[in-house]
């Protein structure tokens, strides 16, 4: 990564270093000199060299650290600094909007979210109030806006932040990023919501040290974001992920779709209500309430939520046995799972998964983003460009 | 579907001659926002009191988790898990965060204040918030942004394990950008199960956040409904006149026939 090929021009080669100190730092966070000079293979005056670089247009600053380790003159420590790059994440749910300002560093600096219903779930309603609440947020905050990243619940073209299809919203066809950077005159990437959550697991969540993950979330639909060898898969045209629409039941629930029997139609939110004995298009938070009062009844857990494990179980050794993950992470709903669920689900896995077996065992866990990840994923979608560019 | 957290049937207040609250019933669900909404004078801060134990009812009665109780004051609806946050952002000046989240519930051992583990609580609990616009848990509250106290009144909630949380006109006192920093925040505060009662005049707001809305129209209960199912137009009629096509308070002649 860090080594220059043949015929390389010195400009690019230091281009392609500091993106990398700069990567290092945004993912890892402060860092000391000596450290950085290990872990990127660079001489220790070229480390000097770029992080001077990067002071001297206020991305970072460098501080004497506080405890002292070792003998000799203590190494510098670098540090990002959140309000030198500041980008607009926006995600983009079902029934909620939610947006915020995430500074270089991942640090989230301020953030809004509002109620999708009606009216309000139109592309022109979204499309305003995201403008408007995110130059109200960075007047605020003070802060300027180097780019956008959004996360759709849908079929997006990246090249141009088109949404071909989001389904539970009734959108077709939105030109999304052009709209957004037509207003904003900011580079906007738009990506689909469970690819996001991918990789906000991969960089800041639970699959940092692991390259080949899936994640699997359940908001109103089930979606699945899949990482490959440290690098995310995205199928024909960017169109991976509809794992909810996996047909585990022939003879199931019909789904919008047009098939019968989608796995989303057995552990959705839908699902997930009918367990828990509510009306299907209760309130999420009040889903949840009643996931986490059965924290309390241990004893009917297995009582309450036993057609669903089971459901999640053969579904997950499906995905394991197809995409061969180390580790398949858990998200949004699926956070509010009792433990108990998520380690009984991952034992199934461990037991009849041909590849988990192979594998040494795929681990399953819940998700410690919970319901920030496709947030966090939006903002790291859009650091991507900006970090190769400053 | 599951027993509402907080339930009041036919509450009665007055002071004095005047008849505040007639034959109230409210519901509050773990997990929703509920929007109290009303004109001035219609007896939405003092239902609020009412259930903080603030006012002692007339009559009627209060449901605490499908158990009846009786408040009698701020000390057992506290006991209960019930946490309200005043629009006139009631913090002390003077003291830091921490001392603010634990005031007159300090913990300690032996007259000792156990600091560090009350500064972790604090910390841990706005994390949990996700509230990174805090820059120290010793920052003296004076010197905190309007938002920013709304954000510790509300955190305090938390912090206390509450389940309801009756918020009086949170927004009141802030400006734009704050108040929405505010609404997201109450969002949360939900989506983590918690019952909330939200006070607010500001529509926008109100449909923002809520998952219902309860009209009351001169102490009176004139609707409870999903946020989803009504316009703007129809809650600004329940508020104004009391009725809204089919919603709301009968018109009396009606009820005569």
């Amino acid at each position: 990564m860090t080594t220059s090929t043949a015929g390389a021009r010195p400009d690019e080669v230091r281009r392609h270093n500091r993106t990398a100190v700069l990567r290092r730092l945004h993912v890892g966070g402060p860092c000391t000199r000596a450290a950085l000079a290990t872990e990127l293979g660079l001489n220790r005056s070229t480390i000097k060299a770029l992080v001077d670089g990067l002071a001297s247009i206020g991305l970072v600053v460098e501080k004497l650290p506080a405890q002292r380790s070792g003998a000799g003159r203590p190494s510098l420590l670098v540090l990002p600094q959140p309000h030198a790059a500041v980008v607009l994440a926006v995600d983009v749910r079902v029934e909620q909007v939610a947006i915020a300002m995430v500074g270089i560093g991942g640090e989230i600096l301020g953030r809004h979210s509002w109620n999708l219903h009606g009216k309000a779930r139109r592309p022109d309603e979204v499309l305003t109030h995201i403008v408007e609440s995110s130059r109200l947020l960075a007047d605020e905050l003070s802060v300027d806006m180097v780019g956008v990243g959004v996360s759709v619940p849908g079929v997006v073209r990246r090249s141009d932040g088109l949404v071909h299809e989001a389904p539970n919203l009734h959108w077709t066809d939105v030109p999304l990023g052009d709209r957004l950077s037509a207003v904003f005159r900011l580079p906007v990437q738009v990506g689909n919501d469970a690819e996001l959550g991918a990789l906000a697991e991969h960089v800041r969540g639970a699959a940092r040290t692991a390259s080949d993950i899936v994640y699997i979330s359940a908001d109103v639909g089930v979606g699945g974001g899949v990482i490959s060898d440290g690098a995310p898969l995205r199928g024909a045209g960017g169109y991976i992920g509809e794992i909810g629409h996996m047909v585990v039941r022939p003879d199931g629930r019909a789904c919008y779709c047009g098939c019968q029997g989608c796995w989303e139609t057995e552990v959705g939110e839908a699902a997930l209500c009918r367990a828990m004995a509510l009306p299907e298009g209760s309130p999420r938070g009040a889903l949840v309430a009643e996931l986490r009062s059965l924290a309390s009844h241990p004893d009917s857990v297995a009582h309450r939520l036993g057609e669903f494990m089971d459901w999640l179980a053969l579904g997950l050794v499906n995905v394991v046995n197809m995409l061969a993950p180390e580790l398949v992470v858990l998200g949004d709903l699926f956070t509010a799972l009792p433990a108990q669920v998520v380690e009984r689900v991952s034992a199934i896995v461990r037991e009849r998964s041909l590849v988990s077996r192979a594998v040494g065992g795929t681990r399953v866990v819940s998700s410690p983003l919970g319901r920030d990840a496709k947030l966090v994923g939006a903002a790291e979608l859009a650091f991507e460009p900006i970090l190769d560019n400053v | 579907m599951s027993e509402p957290i907080l339930e009041l049937r036919g509450i009665n207040k007055s002071f004095g001659a005047v008849h505040v609250l007639h034959d109230v019933d409210f519901t509050v669900r773990a997990g929703e926002v509920t929007a109290l909404v009303g004109d001035n004078g219609a007896g939405k801060s003092t239902l609020v009191k009412c259930i903080a134990g603030i006012h002692p009812t007339d009559s009627g009665e209060v449901l605490f988790d499908g158990r009846q109780v009786s408040i009698h004051g701020p000390k057992d609806a506290a006991d209960l898990g019930i946490e309200v946050v005043y629009q006139d952002l009631a913090l002390c000046d003077n003291l830091d965060i921490v001392q603010n989240m634990f005031l007159g519930r300090e913990r300690g051992k032996a007259g000792v204040l156990d600091e560090a583990d009350m500064e972790q609580a604090a910390r841990r609990t706005l994390a949990s918030l996700s509230v990174r616009t805090v820059k120290s848990v010793r920052t003296p509250v004076a010197a905190l942004s309007g938002g920013q106290r709304q954000t510790v009144a509300i955190a305090k909630a938390v912090l206390w394990d509450s389940k309801v949380v009756l918020l009086d006109e949170p927004t009141a006192a802030l400006g734009v950008a704050q108040t929405r920093q505010v609404l997201d925040l109450v969002r949360r505060l939900a989506e983590q199960g918690l019952g909330v009662v939200l006070i607010s005049h500001n529509m926008n707001d109100v449909f923002e956040v809520a998952d219902r809305i309860a009209c009351l129209y001169l102490g009176r209960m004139a609707a409870e409904l999903p946020t989803k199912d009504v316009s703007h137009s129809q809650v600004v009629e329940l508020i104004t006149a009391g009725r809204s096509g089919d919603l709301g308070i009968a018109r009396p002649d009606m009820a005569a026939v």
